[in-house]
Parts: structure tokens; sequence; C-alpha cells
């Protein structure tokens, strides 16, 4: 191709993704794409029963049918398993209980999926049912029965976190200003558009191949294995298209282990794609939980103490919910200035769908406390909110009072840039009754220093392959779930060579072909395989330059890549000086020639940041994002309908690698958030999901979703790959406060349990009119 | 993803074909399938054979009536329907209607027959196999109690075909093919009072078109939803003014529309306040959406210049 002009750098521009294509034409492949010859259909027999022990099982009618291949049940799959070492309660098959509706408890092959479906009618179950633990206050009785009645202590409270901080109580005597309110935030689901699904396969070898719809390929390998009793290098898991996740498919799930034992099991391929109603099963979404937050404020605004408590309730299993009971207290101390702070967090079982990580993962709850708060606040004290926020911003390079260690923070940048564009300042409070205007800010990670479990090797490990074709293969264990790490390691690596990142090829996702990431959680890909992708590529370049400038009889540090090409030539980009240079290919040739294959692995391991506090292992991270947001609403006082008008929101993500990717996964949290706001809701009765389906479970339409203003801000963290941090989850944080303060603004009302559906903003409304209120 | 049961599928070309095979035993109509298809991935019913309505002539037709109005095939898509110029210009409500079902790509497969057939709804009834199972059943499809009214001996699945109350008030007359022949019924006596037995035809029946009568005073229409795009109503109302007389229709609120008349917009408001009794076949509560029955109609009222 001709190449008349040098390559510009990718670094910032707005560019379709390298895998964009192929996903909007249809022709990505997906786990339920991916056939074999003589593959099996599996489906699972699950629970109608919150709580019940498991009597028998009766499977003789079921596999009497024809076309039925075999059947698996929990006493054949008994290890307990799960991705935090310290919480491993969960089995692919209910092993002796059962512990909430809809969880698995046989798993049928057969020849289709309408053959196993009769076959799983066909089962019977006897149980012996057992009083449920439902609620928060239940898990807390301890008068209730245990659901994990094995455990050494046995105990619905799975963790209790408690610390505190500086001085709590001289903080808030010193306060002018002291509220203290209780909020429930409600539980939600990521509803992720493709299902969770796996393909097993005994390859010819006798090892076993499982391709995942997962988004954490290292975790899942080790747990597939270890439950399967196999050494983990015989057992190849591989992640094809994920039709995302949002935290979702962090965990290992009973598709993975299921087909890969029913697979060895009846020596055929099984394939298991989960039906729309069993992903809420399977859920891990976010914690219901119920807040007590209390403050105090100088007469001037300051912070002076936090005093916070959470109980969340997390359904069944412990997923990762330990990490979850830190991350609800962590990041209070972000990205305001406290000195003064004490959390306690209780992370609890209930006879329901275990909750997990959903994107801001356990930090979102606390979050629209504590922004709800600064605005009571700030009213209380006759202050602007804008004003109260930024006079409690942090610093740049501080330190908080938890142990954080920070470094780059726009968050100041953030705040005017929203308050700027919205009018915030001049047109909060005028825009008349049933429409207002609500800010909030919120502080997130960038990746866990600590890996979730202990070890010391690198977290991230990126493979930079120069062919002397002149083609270059980037192979890493990430896991692109559609958020674009593909994309970012493609034009991190593209910007070194001066290539197109079309030009790069990425292998990702495969435990025999790529090195170990340790998955798409946190926030990490971005700041740590992005890292680990310039340590892979840089050595390779660095030879690249040698060889060149040997050839040229140039200085090293005179060559350039991405020069233009020689248009009457039309070849491509090229390798020199001003005055002479060479062609890619031949660049390639020169560096292999000199020093043999070009392949390079490079890694990423967090720095050792040394905490004053020991206790402190869940939390720290690397750099932190920071967002600011406003939103405008409509609230109709007739019907009690909230409609999120618009949205301003600036975001920190260091340094903007690709513009299209930021702006399209602020926008996400952003339409995220709303749903959280005004409509999503995973609620039990009984333990019974109220809306198993897309059609009752109300995520946004485009109807929906406001106009989203974005603004990408660049505070350049010493080190991020090139200064970038965070983009994908950090945004959503602040988007369920600053519409509720918005709701304030339009109608005066304060509401402490979103969603603010329409019958619960119409009830608060007449209670008003009731009350003599406007 | 959830698999349909087995079934066979027949689809006639012609009339009196389509009304035999419809009367066989085990045998069902499917018209766009939209809403029947994920009912038998429910498995609310297990029909052995299907038999499409798509390609037999009669129901594909739109034909103006002899005597002023408009003969609508049953097979008729609803984004037909809403495109028709005839249908713009002179029932604008009904092309109104037709564009609120679910989504464009629904409508677009979805017909004005289907619409007018559709089960009845509710939030225990709509529901997979499996999660039945936990509940204890439905009353109307397996289980011994109805969820709504465990007190009552009824089904009280809600009306939910989002075209009817417009259809109601233009006092369209819905004509069935039988193995006897044609029958007509006016489309306001079409509905029973209970969920399980909402349609008031006999089995067999096969509906052929909709002769709308030609056009009258305006209606008002319209559909309340928690979006703006994809769901069932939570309510429905339509309003019209004829000389002295208001007249509504409100539905999504029980097994039929229910149709009222009075003498001035705040009497038609009261009647419905005192005849509207939503229940908990919806996710919204029964208490919201009564106090939405006034706000709907007066801002029904409100579009046609009245109330």
């Amino acid at each position: 191709m001709r190449q008349p002009e040098p390559v510009p750098s990718p670094i910032g521009a707005y560019a379709r993704k390298i895998d964009g294509r192929e996903r909007i034409a249809g022709r990505a492949q997906f786990v339920a794409d991916l056939t074999v010859p003589r593959m099996a259909h599996a489906k699972f027999v699950r629970s109608p029963h919150p709580h019940a022990r498991i009597v028998a099982i009766h499977l003789d009618a079921a596999l009497a049918l024809p076309g039925v291949f075999g059947a698996c049940i929990g006493e054949e799959l008994p290890k307990r398993y799960g991705v935090i070492p310290v919480a491993q309660d969960e089995t692919a098959l209910a092993l002796g209980k059962v512990r909430y509706i809809g969880e698995p408890v046989v798993c049928i092959a057969a020849v289709d999926e309408e053959t196993a479906h009769r076959a799983c009618a066909a089962v019977r179950v006897d149980y012996e049912v057992l009083p449920p633990v439902l609620t928060i206050e239940d898990a807390l009785d301890a008068s209730k029965p245990v659901i994990h009645d094995y455990a050494r202590k046995p105990s619905n409270v799975l963790r209790r976190v408690h610390q505190a901080y500086g001085n709590v109580d001289a903080g808030f005597a010193a306060a002018e200003v002291v509220i203290e309110e209780e909020y429930v935030y409600p539980g939600s689901t990521h509803a992720a558009l493709e299902s969770h699904a796996a393909l097993a396969q005994v390859e010819p070898d006798g090892k076993l191949t499982l391709w995942s719809s997962t988004q954490n390929p290292h975790y899942v390998h080790r747990d597939v294995a270890r439950v399967l009793g196999l050494r983990e290098q015989d057992v190849r898991l591989i992640k094809p298209a994920v039709g995302a996740g949002y935290g979702g498919k962090c965990d290992p799930f009973c598709t993975d282990i299921c087909s890969a034992y029913l697979a060895r099991k009846l020596g055929r391929p099984v394939r298991i794609v989960l039906e729309r109603e069993e992903v809420f099963y399977a859920h891990r979404g976010r914690h219901p939980t119920r807040l007590w937050l209390k403050m105090g404020f100088s007469a001037a605004g300051d912070i002076t103490a936090i005093d916070f408590k959470a109980w969340a309730d997390g359904g069944a299993y412990a997923s990762y919910g330990v990490v979850t009971s830190y991350y609800l207290g962590v990041f209070m101390t972000l990205p305001y200035r406290v000195e003064n702070y004490r959390f306690e967090s209780h992370r609890l079982y209930t006879n329901k769908p275990p909750c997990g990580p959903k994107r801001g993962h356990g930090a979102i709850q606390p979050r629209f406390a504590l922004e709800a708060h600064l605005d009571k606040a700030a009213a209380r004290l006759g202050l602007d909110p804008a004003e109260l926020r930024r006079r409690n911003c942090i610093e740049p390079n501080t330190e908080t009072c938890n142990g954080l260690r920070v470094t780059s923070v726009g968050i100041r940048e953030c705040i005017d840039a929203v308050v700027k564009a919205s009018g915030y300042e001049t047109r909060r409070g005028t825009l008349g009754p049933g429409r207002g205007l609500g800010l909030a800010a919120s502080a997130y990670m960038c990746g866990a220093l600590h890996p979730v479990y202990q070890n010391e090797m690198p977290h991230s490990a990126v493979q930079v392959k120069i062919d002397r074709s002149g083609e270059v293969v980037v192979s890493a264990g990430t896991a692109d779930i559609g958020q674009g790490s593909n994309h970012m390691l493609a034009g991190l690596v593209a910007a070194e060579l001066g290539l197109h990142p079309e030009d790069i090829r990425v292998i990702e996702g495969d435990t025999s072909l790529t090195p170990v990431d340790l998955g798409s959680y946190s926030s990490r890909v971005t700041f740590m395989a992005g890292n680990a992708a310039l340590a892979g590529v840089r050595p390779l370049r660095a030879k690249i330059v040698e060889a060149v400038a040997a050839k040229l009889g140039c200085a090293p540090e005179e060559v350039r890549f991405g020069l233009a090409g020689h248009p009457e030539r039309g070849d491509g980009p090229r390798v020199g000086t001003e005055t002479s240079d060479v062609s890619w290919v031949d660049a390639v040739w020169l560096a292999e020639e000199r020093f043999g294959p070009l392949i390079h692995a490079g890694g990423y391991t967090p720095p050792k940041i040394g905490s004053r506090f020991r206790r402190q292992s869940v939390g720290p991270s690397p750099a932190y994002s920071f967002t600011a947001q406003v939103a405008e609403v409509a609230v109709d006082e007739e019907t009690g309908e909230v409609r999120v008008e618009k949205v301003w929101v600036a975001h920190d993500c260091g340094r903007v690698l690709n513009l299209a990717i930021v702006e399209g996964q602020i926008e996400g949290c952003v339409y995220m958030g709303v749903g959280e706001a005004v409509s999503e809701e995973q609620a039990y009765d009984k333990g019974l999901i109220r809306a198993p389906s897309l059609l009752e479970y109300k995520v946004p339409t485009i109807h929906e979703c406001p106009e989203i203003v974005v603004f990408p801000v660049e505070s350049h963290d010493p080190e991020g790959p090139l200064g970038a941090k965070e983009a994908g989850e950090g945004p959503q944080l602040s988007t369920v406060p600053a519409i509720a303060n918005a709701i304030h603004d339009a109608t005066g009302l304060w509401l402490n349990d979103p969603p603010f559906t329409p019958e619960k903003v119409l009830r608060a409304l007449d209670r008003r009119r009731r009350s003599g209120g406007r | 993803m959830l698999p349909l049961p087995r079934f066979d599928f027949a689809d006639p070309t012609d009339l009196a074909e389509l009304v035999r095979l419809a009367g066989e035993p085990g045998a069902r109509l499917v018209s766009g399938g939209t809403d029947l298809l994920p009912s038998m991935k429910h498995r609310l019913f297990a029909p052995t054979r299907l038999v499409s309505t798509m390609r037999v002539p009669e129901l594909r037709q739109v034909e103006p009536l002899p005597e002023g109005g408009l003969s609508l095939g049953a097979a008729v898509t609803l984004r037909e329907v809403a495109a028709m110029p005839v249908v713009q210009r002179d029932y604008p409500a009904l092309a109104k209607a037709a564009r609120t079902v679910a989504t464009p790509t629904i409508q677009a497969m979805g017909t004005i027959g289907g619409n007018v057939m559709l089960d009845t709804r509710c939030r225990y009834y709509n529901q997979p196999a499996g999660w039945r199972v936990a509940l204890g059943g439905c009353l109307k499809c397996e289980g011994p109690v109805c969820h709504v009214a465990p007190k009552g001996k009824g089904c009280y699945a809600a009306h939910s075909a989002d075209t009817v109350p417009v259809m109601m008030l233009l006092d369209v007359s819905v004509v069935f093919a039988t193995a006897h022949g044609e029958r007509h019924v006016p489309i306001r006596e079409l509905y029973g009072v209970d969920g399980r037995t909402w349609l008031q035809v006999p089995g067999g029946s096969v509906l052929v078109r909709l002769e709308v009568p030609p056009p009258g005073a305006p209606i008002a229409y319209r559909k309340l939803r928690a979006r703006g795009a994809i769901d069932y109503p939570q309510l429905l109302t339509a309003v019209q003014h004829i000389h002295d007389t208001w007249r509504c229709v409100v539905s999504a609120v029980g097994p039929a529309p229910l149709r009222l008349e009075a003498t001035s917009p705040p009497e038609l408001v009261e009647a419905a306040m005192a005849e509207v009794q939503p229940l908990t076949t919806h996710l919204a509560s029964p208490a919201w959406r009564k106090k939405l029955v006034r706000v709907e109609l007066a801002r029904a009222m409100a579009e046609l210049g009245i109330g």
C-alpha cells in the first residue's frame, strides 16, 4: 500500500478498534458460535427452593430418554472452589444442600438443547426444605440457620472489616455540622448481552481444551484444573470473543466446570450456553447494601471526620465478597482530604444468587451515600456544592489517612470542566419545579497492588514477536471483553514501532499460547498489561534502532520510525533518518541478522508500596482515576417519572490512548449508572427473583439514555503506560449521586434509596404534598 | 438459548385449508410469532402443530369496505398498518398504537390480527417453566392458585394488546372464518372477564379480517410503559368525545379492556377511578397504576383539547 505520509501516532487519536468491524458485521466468534464434531449440549436442573437439603436425586427417567448421553451431580465434583483463596465455598453443582432458587443441581448432556431440556424436566429431586435466610437482618440474626453449615466457625457473616484512622471522635467534636443518615442501595446485575457459555473438548493427546466466555482466563484455568484434579498444564483455556462482562464473568461458572467434566466423563465435546434466566441466577452483581454514614464538617466546609458502616447482602456464595467488604470502605478517603476515618463493613450470606463484582465493585454504594451527604452538608452550611468539593480535593502526590499512595490527580480539572460546561453555578436552583442539576465526584483504582492469590510474579506479561515478514504479533493473556484491550495493546506497540494499530496482530486469552495476565477486573488492564506491552516492545525497538543505525552509518538517536514511504515504490512505513532510510521489513531483517529472533516478553509487577497499615492489603492501587459529573434531570411531578436528560462527565484517565474507546467506556459507565439510578433492581420475593428476563429487568433503552458529553482529563500518571490510567469503571461511581442530587434540585426531595422509579418518586412527592410542602 | 419445544409446522395458502388445519387437535395459529414463540419457550403451552396465517391471501388483504371504512387482513403486519396512508389519514390513533408495540423489529413481524388475539399477561404467568415451579405454579398455566389473588377463584392476567383500545372506540368488527362459515363479532364483545378464557370465540375460529367503520370523532391514545420501547403496557387509555358523550377504554388492568361512557370529562374520570382496579399482575404497584389512571386520562383528554 502507498504510504506517502509519515505514520501518525495512534496515541490520543479517535480510532476504530482493530477488532471492531468483525463485531459490528457479526463475524466475531463467540462460544455459542463454536461447534466441534460429536458435540453434546448440556443443561442444568436447578433448585426450586432457596434453602433445602438434597435427600435424593432420581436420574433414571432422564437418562432413559433417547438422545441423552449422561449426567453429573454435585458428589462427582466435591472440591470447593472460588477465585479468592480464603473463601472457596462454591461447587459447580449443589453438594448436599441448595442455597438459592436457581442453583444448579444436575447437569445433563444430550444430542441437542431441546433433548437436554426435556431430560432436565424428567429429573426428580427430593428436598428437605429448610427455613431461608433472605435479608440483611436475617443474616445478622444468630438464631437463623447457617447457610454454610460445614464451616469451622458457622456464621452467615462471610467477613467483617473494621478499620480506623486518625481520631474520629475528635474530628466530630471539632465539627460545626454533623450529618448522619442511612441509605439503602439496591442489587443490580450486569445484563451483558452474551450469556455465560463454555465448550470443552478432550484433545487426541488426552489433554483438555476449554473455550470459555470469561473475563479472567487465568483464574478460571486454575480453578477448573483444581476441581477436575488435572495438572494446570494439561488444561488449555481459550477465551474467544466475549460479549461483555462488566464483572459478571470474573468467576469460574458451572458452565466451565460441568462442560469440562462431562467432556471427560462422556468422551465427547460438551457445550453449555446459559439461557437468559440462568444468567440472572449466575448473577455476581451489585450487592444490595445498607449504609450508615456520619460526616463532620467545619463551618468553612472542611471534612473533619467520616464514620461509616455498611452491610452487604452477598447471596449464597462468597465469590469476590471478601474483596467487596474492603472496597466498600477503602475509597472513601478519595478524592477528598480526610484525616479521621473509621469504617466497618459486613459481607453477609443469604439464600439468593451470589453477588460479586459489578462495574465499580463495592465502591458504587458508599460513593452514592458520600456524594449525597456532601450536597446535604453544602445546603446546611450555605455553600455551593461544587465549592465544598473543590475545597476538600486532595492534591497530587499525597498519601491518604488510610495509607493509599496517590500519584497523579486531576479531580479539580474534572470538577471545573463539568461545572463550566453545564452552567452548574448559575443554572442550579433556577430551572424551575421539576427540573434540576446535580453534581458528584469520585475516584477509583487502576488495578490492585496485590494479586488474589499470594505470589511475587508479574501481574501482566506481554510477548512481542517481530517476524522477518514484517508482521508484529503481540501475545497476551488479557481478556478483551469488548472494552478494547486488544486495541490498547496494538496501539501502544504500534506507536513504538511507527506502525498502524491494524498492522499489529494481537493473540490474547489463550493459556497455552499467551503469557499470564491476571484478567479484566479492577480496572487493571490498561495500566498493567499496557506497561507490560511497552516493556515487551522497547528492547526489540532498541535492537532495530541499533541495526538500522549500523547499516545507515548514523547515530542510534537519529533513527526514527514511521517515516513516509516512497510513493513510487508504494511501500509502507520506513525506518531511518531525514536523509536515508530502509523499509520496515528491511529494518526487521537487519535486526534479526544482527541479534537473532526478535522475540521479547515484558512484564509488569506493581511497585512495592509500603503502607503504614499492615491490614490494608485490599484497595491500594498503583494509581487512581478521578471523575466528576453533572446530571440534568426532569421530574414529572404527576407521574413521578425521572428523565435524565443530559450528563456532562469529566474523567481523569491519565492520558487518552484511543479517544473513541475512552469516550465509549465513559458513556457506558454513565448509561449503566442511569439504569441503576432510575430503573434497574435485582429484587426477590421470598428468594424468587422478580424479573429473570431482559423484558422485565429494566435496563435503559436508547429512549432513557441521556445525551452524554465527555471531557477527558489528562493528568499524565508517572507510572501509567505513556501516562494512562483506567477509564472503564471509575466514571460510573458518581452517576447515581449526581442524579440524586439533581432530583433534589428539581423537587427538594432527598431520596436515599435508588432506583428512583416513578412510583417511589411519586410516593415521596405525595408524602410531601400531604405534609404541606410545595 | 431457551429451546423451543418440538412441533410441526404448516403454512397453507388457502383459507379453507387454514380453517381445517386450525381445527385439528393440538393445532395453534401463528402469525408473526413474536408473542407465541417466547411463550412456547416458557412452556406455557405446547401445540403439536403451528399453522401459519401468513401465506393466505385473504388474510393479507387491505381494501375499502363498500359502505365506507376499511377492511384490514388479520396477517397485515403492525408496521404495514402504521405506514398505510389511509390509516394515517383516517385512523391516526390506530397508526400510533401500532407504533407503540414493542420495537420496530417486532412491529415488522407482529400482525394486527395477532395483536387482537394476544394472550393475556401476568408477572407470574409469563415466566420460564423452572421459575414457575419455584413459584408453585400459576393458575392460568398449571397451578392451583392465582398469585395475584390467592383467595379468589379467577385469573386476572391483563389484556395487553396495544391496538385494541383504539379499535374498541372505532367499533371494529372482527371477522372469523369457521368450518361453518363466517362469524362477525364486535370487538367490544370479544373479551371475557377471566384471564384464562379471555377470548370469547370457539376454538378453531380463524381471524380473517378486521372491519373498521368509517372514521368518526378523533381518538386520543396513550400507552404507559416502563421504557420508551420494548415494554408491554402498564396502562392503556383511549379517549373519544362524540357530541354529548365522552367515551374511553382503559386496558392492561384486567383480562378485558374496560369501556366507559359519561356525559362530562370529570364524570368519565371518576367512573374510571371507580371501575378500574389494577392488581399485582405487573411489577409496577397497583397503587401507582391506579393513580396514573387519572393522570393518563387527563392527558389523553388534553390531547383532544377537552377536559
